[in-house]
């Protein structure tokens, strides 16, 4: 329990209103979009501005009290699971576009706007934000800052880091900087590009100008239904083989196109074994010439069914069914675990084909839905925790994240790797790269009081998994075939 | 109130662990949250009251104290509900809990006597009639200004919505059946409804205007109700249920292809009689025909092909979707196409068309406060569009709306709209 | 003192370079941003990169290649464009045998940048060898990757003062079947507001740079995209598409006026114009980056730093300026940090001493805070 003398420095850095101490209330706190973690704060605090987030960080800092920082509460890795008597920092009352800067084309935001709404500001001036996360109409800024978030696009426009000039940030003492600069480049080493990415544990940004770009003059979308997802994959290939550079491809199975079907009413084909979204943009001709080329290469894998976005409000369709494949799920089993992993795009075939003997010596489904493009799966563990299946599916899901290791590829494209897969982090990197990153964290944060336990393993955590929310005492076999 | 020791929820249709079980914690809703737009605070969300719905189906957390007071926050909107890719249906969640803190929790005294002056009020006609000349002599004597300065914050909400008020329509009575010129294309029952008849009369004027120029029949029957929609929102049960029963029994024997309404809660409440009753052996049938049968009153228009002629009006509209009527009920291509068979009318959407206006049935009088930020927020977003007319099919929505947009934009209800350019008349 | 020359030819060597001596170590690449940033200060030992050469892996597929960090990068963009793929980078000095390492820890950057960034942006994975000998390894073979901390960023533009890069990985891109440019004779003003108008368009030009005289924008694409939109683009700045041979001698002439350049600066777009067009000396201006070079004279130098400080950028010398006029312009905000990583990663200050002048405190005369 935090004493009655941090409280009380809180309420007066914060202000008494922007402090939630009830029970009841700090329940509705102990976990992000991955449930599967809780634990319960010993407060929440949402500060009004900059200024305030760093006074709260510094009265942390003062009394040794650990602070997790949380945005939407969207991430799928238990990135903002809070800390047994820690602090919750929401940045949910920073939530203005406080510059729209047309002729730079870049605009200052605070970290608790959503990154769509970044995109909505912008529209006007003819502009927009290209990374755009499944979840951009709820997740922050803030947040995609913490976990350098992509989505559908990033294989044209890069990543959260590529889109991100500089950042006001609180520092885990309490001190306010800037990272990065007006070009992106700040002098010296690049702080920006660290910080970025790193999981809420070396600061708190508070204020984040980003780059914008102007709107393409054509964007062409198409929805393709193969035979299998060995033909759809082929496509892909052939697609990258031909020199384009699509602004998206992303695939699904199955499975993921009736969940998706069922959510949205998107127009996918029920029964088809895998379909493709394809999206081209750019200028008029050269987006059409390239346009016609991914229409014959579709053809030549044995295309069932082509459906071309007639208009805005079709491509908007086709997407939608896409980015709310993850939720939708939940309506075709009781219970699910989304996978995010990585591997080189050429091992999709492979990585596909073993996932699925893997699911079935498991006894359990897996929808799978992909950026192809990059190589970025989200393989969807089904099961049913009534039936007790929890243990199986979790299992699952970490060969399959460890399996992407095997074959070169990375645990995490977008989701980060936050609690869910700290433990999983020397399957992909050594004892000296481990280290070496912990000197980085003690470099910005040496008491370890930022967002501690997530990122990187700790005898700790990877011991006996403080936190871990579990039904009943059966975990501890899980626990020791973790290490 | 029943004694009990037991935390959580009574044994009493709680809601159902399947439903509670649907939502996967994603947060979609968040941004489309009205109270989450306010205060960004997780157990202000859909997210975090399911996630107290479950706590407390549970057994984990008490009803009384921090549950109750999230739950009452919330409007029943339902942006969430049309946010969700899971499908929860957090209608059915909120219906089932509210019941379960009107039994369960004690209200201070205050809130008790205000809550039961708004069910002892609204939904009866004679009693808001006899209102509304209070009201008029209260407007007339300027005691409007005298009450906001000594009126304690949920009263003076009240009394700043009631509107200006003809005597002549409070109390005037609607014809029961009118015919349609040409041939009857469909029978329909109209509801007249409760704060609508007293306050917007002409709107139900028009709506009868209207439909017997589209050829329908129209029967509205004298002996009608209330429908019992602010006490289902607001978990009063038993007026909900009582209600819904007296209103089908009205309706069901008239012989009539649909039941039109044109007041967004009511009909999004009609449409849940089916599930309000179903466990009422004697009456799950009936409520299920009756709901198949109802319609919004642009709905059925819309699925009529226009017949007669519109004439033509040159104005900027900017449709609100009020969120029984979008939300709740899924209508909301069919009034803007209603509108667009006028030629010249230019419809618009709002920015934020998602958010609430903050009226939400009885919201904006028991919470005052977030309903005027909403309504604030949403008088900023219609003027930023600049348009001629605002138009939307609610009357709660008109009245909360008119109270911060104070005279900037004339109002209407769809039909209204129809039947001026139907007659070729002026908007009123 | 002469110092030891150590030049290792691949990770172990490197390993064993940095773990089995003591004192100072100047890491050094192909020397052609030697005259950057602060002068290296005298060490015990320098250790060439140039002999840790070659592609350790390169699967065109997947549009990934790992290479030594001591390959030039004119050399590695020979072997890939053998199979229609570049790394997108165009730095001036690349043509002057820069070495991939060399490049990421200068932080250099090209017209390119406009569109794919600099090597921050293309770089995925890496291996890193500490000053202790530890070898590291950040990122992967991936472009998605989110696991871990991104370690080559912190060697982004560290001048070899954090760490050894001894290997690297780089996204690649195709190269494109076509590209045309269009160029302007004008002032740099003029130069600035043709550029506004070429910006707002949806024209898309990869480059677009005002070079001394001359602004061109490059448009890359399919051969019939690139001629249409050329054309549109020199109507509406009123200039004229370059022949194939023109085009290479406009953005040679771009890169050696960039090679000769004195101060690189950065800032809003916007405002670059103002800020190098004030000296009056040679200048090249990413109107579309806000990263420009300028020559000028030394006695000019510390007037162009405060002045880029002034509208908030950033600037560094990039000719060995004489003692008096500084190397850097304003220190960056989160120097307590570079300071504490410094200490981390390198904590007996081993590696490339003076490259930052006073920030690691090197000359003994630290300066205050900003």
């Amino acid at each position: 329990m935090l004493n009655a003398a941090v409280r009380d420095a809180l309420a007066s850095a914060v202000g008494a209103r922007n402090v939630l101490s009830d029970p009841v209330q700090l329940r509705s706190y102990e976990c992000d979009g991955l449930t599967g973690f809780r634990q319960i704060p010993a407060l929440v605090v949402l500060p009004l501005d900059t200024e305030s987030v760093a006074a709260a960080v510094r009265v942390c800092h003062e009394h040794g009290v650990p602070f997790v920082a949380r945005g939407a509460g969207t991430g799928l890795s238990g990135g903002a699971m809070p800390v047994a008597d820690g602090v919750v920092i929401s940045l949910q009352r920073l939530r203005q576009v406080l510059e729209v800067d047309p002729v730079d084309r870049r605009a200052v935001v605070q970290p608790g706007v959503t990154n769509l709404d970044i995109t909505k500001a912008a529209a006007p001036q003819g502009l927009y934000y290209a990374p755009d996360p499944s979840s951009q109409q709820v997740c922050t800024i803030g947040g995609n800052v913490a976990e350098n978030s992509g989505g559908a696009h990033c294989l044209k426009y890069g990543f959260t880091t590529n889109h991100v000039l500089s950042m006001t940030v609180v520092l885990p003492d309490g001190e306010v900087v800037t990272l990065g600069g007006d070009t992106g480049d700040q002098l010296g080493p690049d702080l920006r590009g660290v910080f970025i990415g790193s999981e809420g544990t070396l600061g708190i940004v508070c204020e984040i100008t980003v780059r914008l770009l102007r709107v393409p003059e054509t964007v062409r979308t198409l929805l393709a239904d193969f035979p299998s997802v060995r033909a759809a994959g082929e496509v892909v290939s052939d697609i990258v083989a031909a020199g384009i550079v699509p602004a998206a491809v992303e695939m699904m199975d199955n499975l993921a196109i009736q969940a998706a079907e069922k959510a949205v009413g998107a127009g996918y084909t029920l029964d088809t074994p895998a379909a493709l979204v394809v999206e081209l943009d750019g200028p008029a001709a050269e987006c059409g010439s390239q346009f016609e080329q991914v229409k014959a290469i579709c053809d030549r894998h044995g295309c069932t069914r082509l459906h071309i976005a007639g208009d805005a409000g079709e491509r908007a369709k086709i997407w939608m069914g896409r980015k709310a494949a993850f939720a939708a799920v939940g309506r075709i089993s009781p219970d699910y675990i989304v996978q995010d992993g990585v591997v080189p795009r050429t091992r999709l075939a492979e990585v596909l084909g073993r996932i699925e003997e893997m699911g079935q010596a498991a006894g359990l489904r897996v929808a799978n839905v992909f950026h192809a493009g990059d190589g970025n799966l989200h393989p969807l563990v089904l099961f049913d925790e009534d039936a007790g299946e929890l243990e199986r599916a979790e299992e699952l899901s970490k060969d399959i994240a460890e399996l992407c290791v095997e074959l070169g590829g990375s645990l995490s494209g977008e989701h980060g790797i936050g609690t869910d897969k700290a433990c999983s982090m020397p399957r992909m990197f050594g004892v000296d790269d481990l280290a070496t990153m912990d000197r980085v964290r003690s470099a910005f944060d040496p008491g370890k009081l930022c967002n501690p336990g997530k990122l990187l393993p700790t005898p700790r955590l990877c011991g006996e998994r403080p936190g871990r929310y579990r039904p009943h005492p059966l975990e501890e076999a899980g626990v020791i075939e973790r290490l | 109130m029943t004694e009990r020791t037991e935390p959580g929820f009574d044994a009493l249709h709680p809601p159902s662990r399947e439903l509670l079980d649907d939502c996967v914690h994603c947060g979609f809703c968040l941004p489309t949250c009205p109270t989450y737009q306010l205060w960004g605070e997780e157990m202000d969300s859909p997210r975090g009251r399911i996630y107290l719905m479950d706590l407390a189906e549970r057994g984990e957390i008490e009803l009384q104290g921090a549950f109750t007071e999230h739950i009452d926050a919330c409007l029943g909107c339902m942006a969430c509900v049309t946010a969700c890719p899971s499908g929860v249906q957090y209608n059915r969640l909120l219906e089932a809990t509210r019941p379960q803190i009107e039994r369960n929790v004690e209200r201070s005294r205050s809130d008790r006597l205000f809550r039961g002056g708004i069910f002892a009020l609204f939904p009866y006609r004679r009693r808001l009639r006899a209102a509304a000349i209070f009201g008029l002599v209260y407007q007339k004597l300027r005691l409007d200004r005298v009450a906001e300065r000594v009126l304690p914050p949920r009263l003076r909400a009240t009394q700043a919505l009631m509107p200006p008020v003809k005597l002549r329509d409070a109390f005037a009575s609607l014809p029961r059946r009118v015919k349609p010129d040409g041939p009857v294309r469909r029978r329909v029952a109209m509801l007249s409804g409760c704060v609508q008849d007293v306050f917007f009369h002409e709107v139900n004027v028009a709506t009868q205007r209207v439909l017997a120029a589209e050829g329908c029949e129209v029967l509205t029957p004298r002996d009608q109700g209330c429908c019992g929609a602010l006490g289902l929102h607001a978990g009063r049960e038993d007026h909900a249920t009582k209600h819904a029963k007296r209103t089908i029994e009205t309706f069901e024997k008239l012989p009539v292809d649909n039941i039109v309404v044109n007041v967004a809660g009511c009909g999004s409440s009609m449409k849940e009689y089916a599930d309000l009753l179903a466990d009422d052996p004697e009456w799950a049938e009936r409520a299920k025909s009756f709901s198949a049968k109802v319609r919004d009153v642009t709905e059925l228009l819309a699925e009529l092909e226009p017949r007669a002629k519109r004439h033509p009006m040159k104005a900027k509209v900017a449709y609100h979707d009020a969120c029984h009527l979008g939300h709740a009920q899924g209508v909301r291509a069919q009034p803007r196409a209603v509108l667009r068979t006028i030629p010249g009318l230019d419809v618009v959407d709002l920015p934020e068309a998602e958010l609430c206006c903050g009226s939400a049935g009885i919201y904006n009088m028991v919470q005052p406060e977030p309903a005027a930020e909403l309504g604030e927020r949403k008088a900023g977003n219609i003027r930023a569009v600049n348009p001629d007319l605002l138009v939307t099919a609610n009357p709660g929505c008109l009245l909360q709306i008119g109270r911060y947009l104070d005279g900037d934009v004339p109002m209407f209800h769809p039909v209204q709209v129809l039947d001026a350019s139907l007659r070729g008349r002026p908007l009123p | 003192m002469t110092a030891t020359m150590l030049a290792p030819t691949d990770l172990r060597g490197a390993h064993e370079a940095l773990a089995d001596t003591e004192g100072t170590v100047q890491l050094q690449g192909a020397g052609t941003a030697a005259g950057w940033a602060g002068a290296a200060l005298p060490t015990d030992t320098v250790l060439d990169t140039t002999r840790m050469t070659g592609v350790l892996a390169y699967n065109p597929s997947d549009m990934t290649v790992a290479v030594r960090a001591g390959t030039p990068l004119s050399e590695l963009q020979a072997e890939l464009a053998a199979n229609g793929q570049r790394v997108a980078f165009d730095a001036a000095r690349v043509a002057r045998g820069a070495t991939v390492g060399g490049l990421v820890a200068t932080a250099d950057s090209g017209p390119l940048a406009l569109a794919y960034g600099s090597l921050r942006d293309l770089v995925i994975g890496a291996t890193v060898v500490l000053a202790d000998g530890t070898v590291a390894r950040t990122g992967g073979h991936v472009i998605k990757n989110v696991a871990g901390y991104d370690l080559a960023k912190l060697l982004h533009g560290s001048y070899g003062g954090f760490a050894l890069l001894a290997e690297v990985v780089l996204r690649l891109h195709p190269v494109p079947a076509s590209a045309r440019t269009v160029s302007l004779e004008c002032p740099l003003d003029v130069g600035a507001e043709r550029a506004a108008l070429v910006l707002g368009s949806a024209l898309e030009p990869v480059c677009l740079e005002w070079a001394e005289g001359t602004l061109l924008a490059r448009l890359e694409g399919t051969p019939d995209g690139t001629e249409a939109r050329a054309r549109e683009l020199a109507g509406l700045i009123g200039g004229s598409v370059l022949t194939e041979d023109d085009a290479d001698a406009a953005w040679a002439r771009h890169a050696e006026l960039t090679g000769a350049a004195v101060v690189r600066v950065g800032c809003r777009p916007s405002r670059l114009a103002g800020l190098i067009g004030a000296p009056g000396g040679p200048a090249v201006a990413g109107l579309g980056t806000g990263i420009g070079t300028v020559g000028l004279p030394f006695a000019e130098v510390n007037g162009m730093h405060d002045a880029v400080t002034a509208i908030g950028g950033t600037s560094v010398t990039h000719q060995r300026p004489p003692s008096g006029v500084r190397a850097w312009g304003r220190m960056p905000s989160a120097i307590r940090v570079l300071r504490a990583l410094k200490n981390e990663l390198d904590p007996h200050g081993r590696l490339s001493p003076g490259r930052f002048e006073s920030w690691f405190g090197e000359f003994g005369n630290r300066e205050e805070n900003p």
